[in-house]
């Protein structure tokens, strides 16, 4: 575990060895850390948009004394295999580099847009992801503490529940067709477990949303299996 | 009452007096909301014209860490105030002047320019200034901008071997922002061969 002061020590360490520019976008704790909701994290989620610029933090953070773990599972995401995470291992935390997408959950302009805070460690820029993209990120998962922490965003944030809706239509375009079922299922869970208000409006239209598209690949004899992702 | 279900209903900026009419209290409660809310770092204190105080407030703590940004550069040093489109932090150094003048002009947002021309005035190394300017290919936009800020604000001088060796910098396109032309600070534009993206009655802001 570490805390947001060694979080940006790390960074720190990062930046200094690093050759060139390099940007990335904090998910998950990290990122929450940054916003003050959360005081320490297991591992540090970094989503890389070009491949050179992750090769070159795998690198440095291997300089660095962190390991890159080899038997990393692929997460299988309606019958395709989603981009696996590169873990690298360090004493009392865990990088894990992605690289375009987060378990199938795909970033793309309008996720940069959203980002909420940029922190400039020298060269290395780390661009931290709204509440709302966090918040979805959180929901393809199955961690028990993936939902303490959804559900403390909830809490102590203004979610703009129009860009949850809007997102999760674009991502059953460009990542996982089941998303708003997933997602559906993620807020009833927390609404049920975690007493969390999350408006009824949504989960309706999350519903509508997914039936019309599972009906459109239906229409297409394509179907999906929905699987969630579990990392241990 | 609960401080973040507070601050996340008072979200934006405030006054005193829009705080006690949206919740429906005394003047003299709102206050002493305020003073709680701040205590828990979810309130920034601005002033408005007139020396009106006004109250951003965010269930976003403020991060205590690293230097201010570009954008709280802006609004510390320039009488042209720029609303942040995000927090930004800098951990490494301290920001200077110079390195802040040529960010401002890579953004290629036009109040953002208009606003870094008051940190002309603050710059201490010139030859560091053409340096970075140079490394960032935007040498020739910083010296028109410099000339267009001496129309309308005092600024140091700078010295001759920086003005020519901004001159002979080479420059990625002529468009400071995206096709924004000048109509009354054409001289400037044709010694340094790129376009400025504002007027002179622009700059007026600078004189009030």
């Amino acid at each position: 575990m570490i805390n947001l002061k060694e979080q940006i020590s790390l960074f720190k360490i990062i930046g200094g060895q690093l050759s060139k520019k390099v940007e990335c976008i904090a998910i998950g704790g990290s990122a929450m850390m940054f916003y003050g909701v959360k005081n320490s994290t297991k591992d540090v989620d970094l989503v890389f948009l070009k491949i050179e610029d992750l090769e070159d933090v795998k690198e440095v953070l291997f300089e660095s004394g962190f390991d890159e773990r080899k038997n990393v599972k692929g997460i299988f995401r309606e019958d395709e295999e989603a981009a696996k995470p590169i873990m690298m291992d360090g004493k009392d935390t865990r990088f894990d580099l992605f690289l375009n997408e987060v378990i199938g959950f795909k970033i793309h302009e309008k996720t940069i847009e959203r980002l909420k805070e940029v922190h400039e460690f020298g060269i290395f820029t780390v661009k931290i992801a709204s509440p709302e993209d966090i918040l979805m990120m959180k929901g393809c998962t199955e961690r028990e503490r993936d939902r303490d922490d959804a559900a403390e965003l909830i809490r102590k944030f203004n979610i703009n529940w129009d860009i949850i809706l809007d997102e999760s239509s674009r991502q059953t375009k460009i990542g996982i067709a089941a998303f708003p079922i997933l997602l559906y299922d993620f807020l009833t869970e927390l609404k049920e477990n975690y007493k969390i208000d999350v408006p009824k409006k949504i989960t309706k239209e999350l519903i509508i949303m997914a039936e019309k598209r599972i009906e459109e690949l239906r229409k297409k004899d394509k179907l999906i299996r929905v699987t969630k992702y579990y990392k241990k | 009452m609960d401080l973040i279900e507070l601050a996340k209903r008072l979200e934006g900026l405030q006054t005193v007096d829009s705080i006690a009419i949206s919740l429906g209290i005394a003047r003299r409660t709102a206050v002493n909301y305020v003073w709680a809310l701040r205590k828990e770092g979810f309130v920034e204190t601005i002033y408005g014209k007139r020396k009106i105080r006004m109250y951003r407030i965010s269930p976003f703590k403020a991060l205590k860490f690293g230097y201010p940004g570009l954008y709280e550069y802006l609004n510390q040093n320039s009488k042209i105030k720029i609303y942040p489109p995000y927090i930004e932090r800098i951990y490494d150094h301290k920001p200077t002047a110079e390195e802040m003048i040529v960010k401002a002009v890579k953004t290629g947002d036009l109040r953002t320019v208009l606003s870094s021309l008051a940190l002309f005035n603050k710059i201490k190394d010139w030859t560091r200034l053409s340096q970075i300017a140079g490394k960032e290919k935007i040498g020739r936009k910083i010296g028109a901008l410099y000339d267009a800020a001496r129309t309308i604000i005092r600024v140091r001088k700078m010295d001759k071997k920086t003005r020519k060796s901004l001159l002979r910098s080479k420059i990625d396109g002529k468009f400071i922002v995206e096709n924004a032309r000048t109509r009354d600070l054409e001289h400037i534009e044709k010694m340094w061969k790129v376009h400025l993206p504002f007027n002179k009655a622009d700059l007026e802001a600078y004189k009030e």
